[in-house]
């Protein structure tokens, strides 16, 4: 695609036409963006939204990530029913046609998921569903469990087609795509002043100050310790605490394996291929039919996770596959924390190096 | 092509007989199933019944001589055996009276009238005669009901969920129960219900039975240490947050398995 | 790199959608089928010996299975199948006329190319030698363009000798070396008894131009590397075909990664002197403690 030479460009938003620009938008098809589930209250879920009150800006980490607007938990691919041939119905994906509300880390995380899945041959499935939406990214204030910084997503953008930050007046918006203008053209928007970026400047520096965690070494040295050493005794330390329930998997936005199986509907000879996440922590994860499990050992499988994020698909695909939103460490009851291990690989790495 | 319909058959031994009740929860799915199979028997849900089937659908633990009887006549007649729910199949509540020996059950229960009866430890059907499929849950779970019948109304086999309730439990977007103050033992119980429990904020009682190779020390390390919101919850509730109130709200369902594991790794909660 | 959907007729923009496939012929042995297929369309497959396809029994599930037939021969393809699971259990109880879905094919076959020229030694334990009858039948078919043909095929028992036919066909055949060995001899059996390494002692290579595919058991592997190369063979020249989950095929799904690899496309065929270097890969290396 042609680089439009006039973006990015700036306006601002009120508070106000956010709430008529997402009136307006509900209008035209799904919109999926951060709310509060009734059941969860104080904590934010990525779903349809029905009414504009219910989206919120201002959240925290979502608990699963908004990678399932392109990329459901579960989904139908394709249905089939008996015939000669068989008829076979490709079941499309069902995207909402725009995706509010996505912080930084998780913009990142569907660029990863933009290049594995656009590695040859590709997952059209996941394109098809890309190419029908357009996203709003918005930013957002860390919690603990943050690192997106030392893995230098805190500023991303890619793949957003407009972005928010917050300020005095509303937001500052930022349109990065074409698309992206298109879709403000529903809004009602006044000039970015002087006053207005540097109150979003401001604001991103109170958000890099209040990223405390960090990664004590950049991703390609990481690669390079995880692929030089075997840590046997961390990984093991860290299996003897972990269960293999692979929350740390499926709350992952950067993660994206999956499994396949059929259901016959009732009359025996139709059904459907079904598709769900899956994790590679699972025990079963890497069983053939025989029988074997390839990782059969905890602690093969906690090293395979590390290997996969910072090593394997870094190498392949250029960037770790980690944003540092921290969700799978808050989602891990045995308090496995990707940042404290991760650190506890390089300091083993460094130790007597002089370099730590 | 016509072909005969299978007949299926329902008995109950040791149990609540909601695990029959829960199949009738199809309710217009019911109509659906009777497009492929004749009910036989079925307690709860007709009257009168036959002694001829091909599928037997076995709910309840074997906890006497009788029971054992009768099961293996339902295993020469029935072409193919089912264990409906965790009595059945791993023996839930039932087997937690296998701590004491039969004369002391009998005397805490009968007490003078204990002479007049007579009991065995209560098993699943599966240690007794060989089974063809197993439906786990307290009760049986109705997606996995559905299921099980599709398969072995089309020859398939059912092998057991082996993934945590977590799995399920994430893929519904839940947040983790234990983050809101509630213990769960779904990090190491089979899943395959959809995590129904969770999903209503509810605690996983780890009514399905162990997943294979569960992390026993790491959930009990979690349960008594790691999750302060639920421990702290649990302990203003004035329970006890201890190894040994870990290991009873273990057996609640998970009696036999835990024997299991205990005896495979020489440790268990 | 092969790619799902390529062929005409199927929509190119659904990934995951097999291609219904006849069966044409099904003949059963001891405990292994091999299925005969024709694509809906009559298209030949387009593989290369040592692919697999995704292979959909519908309402059972999808598997992996590599084709068994060379590319030269018909436009039809044949599968082996050893019931294993309930998919595979399904496709052998299968019957002539049956629909079944094709994805692929997918992944790296035989270097059928660094072949040409030498001399290619097959080296084959239990079902391993489905997807080496492939690259057997290529070769003969192409004879003019290799060397020696040396097979050394393995079974557990008499009783579980696959392609019985190919294997009395290649063992009266000029053009085969053929050695057939069995683990477990009875009171029929007058071969040869053993594990495959036994003949590989005997068998005089020219190491200098021997490419060797060797496809069985994971434990198979790592004695026939050993054997193959106190004998002198370049270990770049030793081909092993993995055996791991695949169920995507096109690098997706993740169950089948090995270290930085993807088997279902990056192999299932690698170079042995490659797979030195991963430590997951328990084919050519001592399990981890």
């Amino acid at each position: 695609m042609m680089r439009d030479r006039s973006l990015p460009s700036y306006c601002v938003i009120s508070p106000g036409s956010v709430l008529d620009f997402t009136a307006g938008i509900l209008g035209k098809g799904p919109v999926m963006g951060p709310m509060v589930r009734p059941d969860q209250p104080g904590f934010h879920v990525f779903d349809r939204l029905r009414r504009p009150e219910d989206l919120v800006l201002e959240y925290t980490t979502t608990t699963m990530p908004p990678k399932k607007a392109f990329f459901p938990p579960t989904e139908t691919v394709f249905r089939f029913s008996a015939g000669d041939p068989p008829n076979l119905t490709p079941v499309r994906g069902d995207p909402p046609w725009v995706l509010l509300g996505v912080h930084p880390c998780d913009l990142s995380a569907i660029d990863a998921l933009d290049r594995a899945y656009s590695f040859p041959p590709p997952d059209r499935r996941w394109r098809h569903n890309r190419d029908r939406s357009i996203i709003v990214g918005v930013d957002c204030m860390p919690d603990e469990y943050c690192f997106c910084d030392s893995l230098g997503v805190s500023q991303a953008r890619r793949p957003c087609d407009l972005f928010l930050t917050e300020i005095e007046r509303g937001y500052l918006v930022e349109t990065h795509t074409r698309a992206g203008g298109e879709l403000l053209g529903e809004a009602r928007t006044s000039n970015a002043l002087g006053q207005d970026f540097l109150e979003a400047e401001h604001r991103r520096r109170q958000k890099a100050l209040g990223i405390q965690a960090r990664l004590s070494a950049d991703p390609g040295r990481l690669a390079d310790f995880l692929e030089a050493e075997p840590f046997q005794e961390i990984w093991e330390d860290i299996a003897a605490r972990c269960y293999s329930c692979g929350s740390c998997n499926t709350t992952c936005p950067a993660c994206f394996c999956f499994t396949m199986d059929d259901v016959f509907h009732w009359d025996l000879q139709s059904g459907e291929r079904r598709r769900a996440w899956d994790s590679c922590q699972l025990l079963d994860f890497a069983a053939v039919a025989g029988g074997h499990r390839f990782r059969e050992d905890r602690w093969q499988r906690v090293r395979h996770r590390w290997h996969r994020k910072f090593l394997h698909l870094y190498r392949r695909f250029g960037r770790p596959f980690c944003t540092g939103c921290g969700r799978c460490s808050r989602a891990c009851t045995a308090d496995i924390n990707i940042l404290d291990e991760t650190n506890r690989i390089i300091a083993a790495a460094t130790k007597g190096r002089g370099h730590a | 092509m016509k072909k005969e319909k299978p007949r299926i058959a329902f008995f109950d031994f040791a149990c609540c007989e909601g695990c029959q009740l829960t199949v009738l929860q199809l309710e217009e799915k019911l109509l659906d199933l009777l497009d492929h199979v004749e009910v036989a028997a079925w307690r709860v849900a007709i009257s009168g019944g036959s002694d001829a089937y091909d599928i037997a659908f076995c709910e309840g633990s074997i906890s006497n001589r009788e029971d054992e009887e009768r099961l293996h006549r339902i295993r020469e007649t029935a072409g193919t055996v089912v264990s409906l729910g965790t009595c059945a199949s791993i023996g839930c509540h039932n087997a937690l009276k296998n701590q004491w020996t039969g004369g002391e059950v009998l005397e805490l229960v009968y007490g003078g009238e204990a002479g007049r009866f007579e009991t065995l430890p209560a098993r699943p059907v599966a240690s007794v005669v060989p089974v063809d499929y197993q439906i786990l849950g307290c009760p049986a779970s109705l997606p996995e009901i559905e299921i099980v019948l599709k398969r072995i109304l089309t020859g398939q086999p059912h092998p057991l969920p082996n993934n945590p309730v977590c799995v399920e439990c994430k893929r519904n977007d839940n947040l983790c129960v234990l983050e809101k103050g509630v213990m769960c033992l779904g990090p190491v119980t089979r899943c395959g219900c959809d995590a129904i429990c969770t999903s209503y904020g509810d605690a996983c009682q780890g009514c399905r039975g162990l997943v294979d190779e569960p992390n026993l020390e790491a959930a009990v390390r979690v349960l008594t240490e790691n999750h302060r919101h639920a421990i702290m919850d649990a302990v203003a509730r004035g329970l006890r947050v201890d190894r040994e109130r870990i290991r009873t709200w273990f057996s609640l369902y998970n009696g036999p398995d835990l024997q299991l594991e205990q005896e495979k790794t020489g440790h268990g909660p | 790199m092969p790619e799902t959907g390529k062929r005409a007729g199927v929509p190119a923009d659904w990934t995951y959608l097999p291609e219904p496939a006849r069966i044409v012929s099904i003949r059963r042995e001891a405990v292994d089928a091999v299925i005969e297929l024709e694509l809906a369309d009559r298209s030949a497959l387009g593989h290369k010996p040592g692919q697999f396809v995704q292979v959909s029994m519908f309402g059972f599930g999808e598997i992996p299975i590599s084709i068994c037939s060379s590319p030269t021969r018909t436009g039809r393809f044949k599968l082996c199948v050893r019931p294993a699971g309930h998919v595979s259990n399904a496709l052998y109880r299968a019957s002539e006329g049956d629909w079944v879905g094709i994805r692929g094919p997918f992944g790296r076959g035989f270097p059928i190319r660094t072949m040409r020229n030498r001399d290619v030694l097959a080296v084959a334990g239990g079902i391993g030698l489905a997807p080496l009858r492939s690259l057997i039948q290529y070769v003969r078919d192409n004879r003019e363009a290799y060397g020696r043909l040396v097979v050394v095929y393995g079974a557990r028992n008499p009783s579980l000798i696959l392609f019985r036919t190919d294997v009395e066909a290649w063992t009266r055949g000029e053009d085969v070396e053929m050695f057939l060995t069995v683990d477990e001899a009875d009171e029929s059996w007058t071969g040869r008894t053993g594990v495959v390494t036994g003949p590989l002692k005997e068998i005089d290579l020219s190491t200098r131009s021997t490419v060797a595919a060797v496809v069985g058991p994971p434990v198979m592997f790592r004695f026939v590397a050993a054997e193959l190369l106190a004998k002198g063979m370049n270990r770049r020249r030793i081909f092993f075909s993995l055996e791991r989950r695949f169920e995507c095929g096109i690098g997706k799904c993740g169950h089948c990664q090995l270290n930085g690899m993807y088997v279902c496309q990056d192999g299932p065929v690698f170079r042995y002197s490659d797979l030195e270097g991963f430590s997951e890969a328990v084919e050519a290396r001592a399990p981890e403690r």
